[in-house]
């Protein structure tokens, strides 16, 4: 049981407003690690400060033990951290291939090795017969696919997904919870946001429910799920 | 006689900014509804200005009819630029840039044509009354109580009025709004209007104090352009705050540089506030 | 701007280089073909504002972020050059080369910090930093030094070895050489640009502008791609600056000035398509070479017409209607090609 990711005592204002109060999280090589909480409880936000697209207030941030709460959120695509975002965001007017290829290029200096990985992550992802096509005329599956492509072909230690089943219908949901499966298997760490439990809680090792910027419960999904303060949380809001 | 350097600039600078004020407030406003600076804004400032003069020259009109007139024309004319030029291209922000600039251009042209390069001047308002011991036009003062009132009467639309309401609305956001049930064109459109009142205004009560060439839309232009970035796009507060400052600095740097460089000196000042203050002294961080 | 730039059969680029060979070729004879002294400054006019165009089109074109300052790039090499020339008693065809990195290297001094702010307030910013350079070349102290309105004056290119020449084709020989200069500057350029922006920087810089954040979070170091991207940006304006100076003294403030040396390019980039490198390119040559055929036509109000004209295309097309019109065209051509 070794930590790949730590968060420690992280802390995040937007002017009065805290989204992120001294959350701590502790994720452990090799699993699948749920967040969840109802809308506005800081999950994305709590994402984009592990990317390094939101810059901390307080706190640390730890990748196998290194320190990276002052890197830029390119270099810790390099340390092997990727982000799939929120709403299927893909660059709309560079054809699939080329929204793969970019972020393979800007990791590796190697074309060759670049264009190797950026096939290998189309083909794993079943997009290779669209791969010149632009992303306006995929499906939203195919365009979850173009997501989990990019972040194969970076070849991450980890990878977290903000809400990668939203969308998609009940089979398409299924070869999601495959492919991550698979990759998990491969040695793939994943951080998983979803609004919706149904999913996550099938393949979560352990979840964390933060609300209002703040952890209230961590630990196996059938135990979250029944602590108190997590049941009132959810039928308070919902 | 004697006066207190001092005096003059801090009398004077407060003459000036008010007409700065005057001017960024319409634009200001305007940027904040349509996101796009509207680059035809120092236009309606010429055109105003020209109306006034063929109204009081060739038809021999009372200054005051024909300032009133002139102001309505800055108005209208402003209104149909939104609805020809902006409108079309507000999805296209790089596109509005050029068709404003080209609208410019084509007053700039007509004027040089129709009027030539030499300057005009309109009537002052008679008189010098002593203020501290400096003797001060009393055209200024009339520019002085003009603006004040047009300040005073824009806060208390955007605050009181549902109209102005719309237009605060509008400014925030346009999905919301549009959610609201309030008609973002619409809204535009009166926002047009009430700026190209105000530019025209300013050109109206400007033009007797400093003469009047095609290209003078270009100064004030660049000044409010200066003003709303300082001040933040859309604040009202920070378009008051960022005329005197303006204003203030313009003023003592043409005491200290003389008048050459004082022109630029703010401008250089905004770059500085634009690059470590990026959303303005006022403007709120997104 | 939904355009696939991918896939591209080896019929696709021949098909593609034939209008490039055709318009090289016109561009090469026409000059023998005696079209007149006048024609050949436009030309030559045209063929470097090209390059500012592409500029243009480069960084602003495939980042959205709109950069203004150019013609103080393009200014500055300019002014570079003749202080060069004037002060230090460099000949123009050296002070030449020195002014385009420094004109680069000043450019980049200014205009850098500004690079971190987004949207209409870097457009803002970057239109006062030429605005400022005009005030401070007019203004009291400076314009001593530098020329104020009347501007400072050189020997123009080649000037010296013309003058051995007889008097007869003196003049003759400036505007070919000239000419031709700009020709190769505007080809090369053109090649170059294409080069680079389709290329993966390219398509990194066009997905710096789609989505900033997106880029940033996938892995792409968008400050250094827009770092570079300024940077081959300011030097294309630089090089067409101090090509531009070292033919047309005296150096003044014309070379500045937005409306001389940044709404025309400007315009040509978005009426030609944004990013498509050949739409801008296309649009370049039409939008000039009639706005000085309407000067033919009706005299001072060609200016007027020109924007009327700019107006109603930019309306009708925001997107661009050159880069649209070509792409039909190469439909057709490849059409006739296939049969």
């Amino acid at each position: 049981m070794s930590e790949i990711l730590g968060c420690e005592k992280v802390t995040k204002k937007f002017g009065g407003l805290t989204a992120l109060n001294e959350v701590s999280l502790s994720v452990v090589k090799g699993e699948i690690f749920g967040i969840i909480g109802p809308n506005g409880s800081g999950k994305t936000t709590l994402l984009n400060v592990i990317a390094g697209l939101i810059r901390l207030d307080e706190g640390r941030i730890l990748l196998d033990g290194r320190d990276i709460t002052k890197l830029k959120p390119h270099e810790r695509v390099k340390l092997g951290i990727a982000r799939m975002f929120q709403g299927m965001r893909v660059f709309p007017y560079l054809p699939v291939y080329l929204n793969v290829e970019l972020v393979a290029r800007s990791i590796y200096g190697d074309v060759r090795l670049a264009r190797a990985r950026t096939s290998w992550a189309l083909t794993m992802s079943g997009l290779l017969p669209e791969a010149g096509e632009l992303p306006i005329r995929l499906t939203p599956y195919k365009l979850r696919m173009l997501e989990f492509a990019r972040i194969l072909v970076s070849n991450p230690k980890i990878a977290l997904l903000d809400e990668p089943f939203a969308g998609l219908t009940p089979d398409e949901a299924e070869a999601m919870i495959g492919l991550i499966r698979k990759f998990n298997s491969l040695g793939v760490t994943f951080v998983i946001v979803e609004h919706k439990l149904r999913y996550l809680m099938r393949i979560a090792n352990r979840v964390a429910v933060l609300n209002q910027g703040v952890k209230i419960a961590e630990g196996r999904p059938e135990d979250v799920v029944r602590n108190p303060q997590v049941i009132e949380v959810y039928l308070g809001v919902s | 006689m004697y006066v207190d350097i001092y005096k003059y600039i801090l009398l004077f600078s407060i003459f000036h900014s008010s007409t700065y004020l005057t001017f960024s407030l319409g634009f200001s406003m305007l940027f904040g509804v349509a996101k796009i600076p509207n680059l035809a804004y120092g236009s309606l400032y010429i055109l105003s200005a020209y109306v006034m003069y063929a109204l009081t020259t060739y038809i021999g009109l009372e200054p005051l009819v024909a300032a009133l007139v002139a102001i309505l024309v800055a108005g209208l004319a402003s209104l149909l630029i939104g609805e020809v030029v902006v409108k079309p291209g507000l999805k296209m922000p790089v596109s509005v840039f050029i068709t404003t600039l080209s609208v410019a251009y084509i007053f700039e042209e007509f004027f040089r044509i129709e009027m030539g390069l030499r300057p005009i001047t309109l009537p002052v308002y008679p008189g010098v009354t002593y203020v501290l011991g400096v003797p001060v036009s009393n055209h200024w003062f009339l520019i002085l109580s003009a603006s004040l009132l047009m300040f005073l009467s824009l806060t208390a639309f955007l605050k009181y009025a549902v109209l102005g309401r719309s237009i605060r609305a509008v400014a925030e956001s346009w999905d919301e709004s549009r959610r609201l049930g309030i008609d973002p064109l619409k809204v535009l459109r009166v926002a047009f209007f009430v700026a190209g009142v105000y530019a025209g205004a300013t050109g109206v009560l400007l033009t007797p104090l400093k003469a009047l060439t095609p290209t003078a839309g270009w100064g004030p232009l660049f000044t409010a352009f200066a003003i709303v970035a300082l001040g933040g796009v859309g604040s009202v507060t920070g378009t008051l705050i960022a005329s005197f400052i303006y204003g203030f600095f313009e003023q003592s740097m043409t005491y200290v540089l003389g008048s050459g460089v004082a022109s630029i000196s703010p401008l250089i000042l905004i770059v500085l506030v634009l690059v470590f203050r990026p959303q303005g002294l006022m403007g709120r961080v997104e | 701007m939904s355009v696939v730039f991918a896939k591209r059969s080896a019929k696709d680029l021949i098909v593609g280089k034939i209008p490039f060979l055709i318009a090289l070729a016109v561009l090469t004879l026409l000059p023998l073909l005696n079209v007149g002294g006048f024609w050949l400054d436009v030309l030559t006019k045209v063929n470097l504002f090209l390059l500012v165009t592409l500029a243009i089109d480069l960084y602003s074109g495939t980042t959205y972020y709109l950069n203004l300052g150019v013609s103080f790039t393009f200014g500055f090499a300019g002014y570079s050059l003749a202080l060069l020339n004037v002060y230090y008693g460099i000949p123009t065809e050296y002070s030449m080369l020195l002014a385009i990195p420094i004109s680069i290297f000043f450019s980049l001094a200014i205009l850098l910090p500004s690079l971190k702010i987004r949207g209409v307030y870097f457009a803002i910013l970057s239109l006062l930093v030429p605005i400022i350079f005009v005030g401070i070349v007019t203004a009291q102290p400076f314009s001593l030094y530098l020329g104020g309105e009347g501007g400072l004056r050189f020997k123009q290119l080649f000037l010296d070895f013309a003058r051995s020449l007889p008097p007869g084709v003196r003049l003759t020989f400036l505007q070919y050489s000239y000419y031709y200069i700009s020709l190769a500057a505007a080809v090369v350029g053109y090649v170059i640009a294409y080069k680079i922006g389709f290329s993966d920087f390219g398509f990194m810089l066009r997905a710096v502008g789609q989505d900033e954040e997106l880029a940033e979070g996938t892995g792409i170091n968008t400050l250094k791609v827009k770092v570079i991207g300024f940077l081959i940006s300011s030097a294309y304006a630089s090089v067409a600056g101090a090509l531009y100076a070292s033919m047309r003294p005296p150096v003044t403030v014309d070379l500045v000035v937005p409306a001389n040396t940044l709404i025309p390019p400007l315009t040509s980039v978005i009426v030609g398509g944004l990013g498509t490198l050949i739409g801008p390119a296309i649009a370049n040559y039409l939008l000039l070479l009639t706005y000085e055929l309407l000067w033919g036509l009706i005299g001072r109000w060609r200016v007027i017409a020109y924007m009327l004209l700019l107006i109603i295309i930019i309306t009708i097309k925001p997107q661009g209607i050159v880069f649209k019109a070509y792409v039909e065209a190469r439909k057709f051509l490849r059409g006739v090609f296939s049969e």
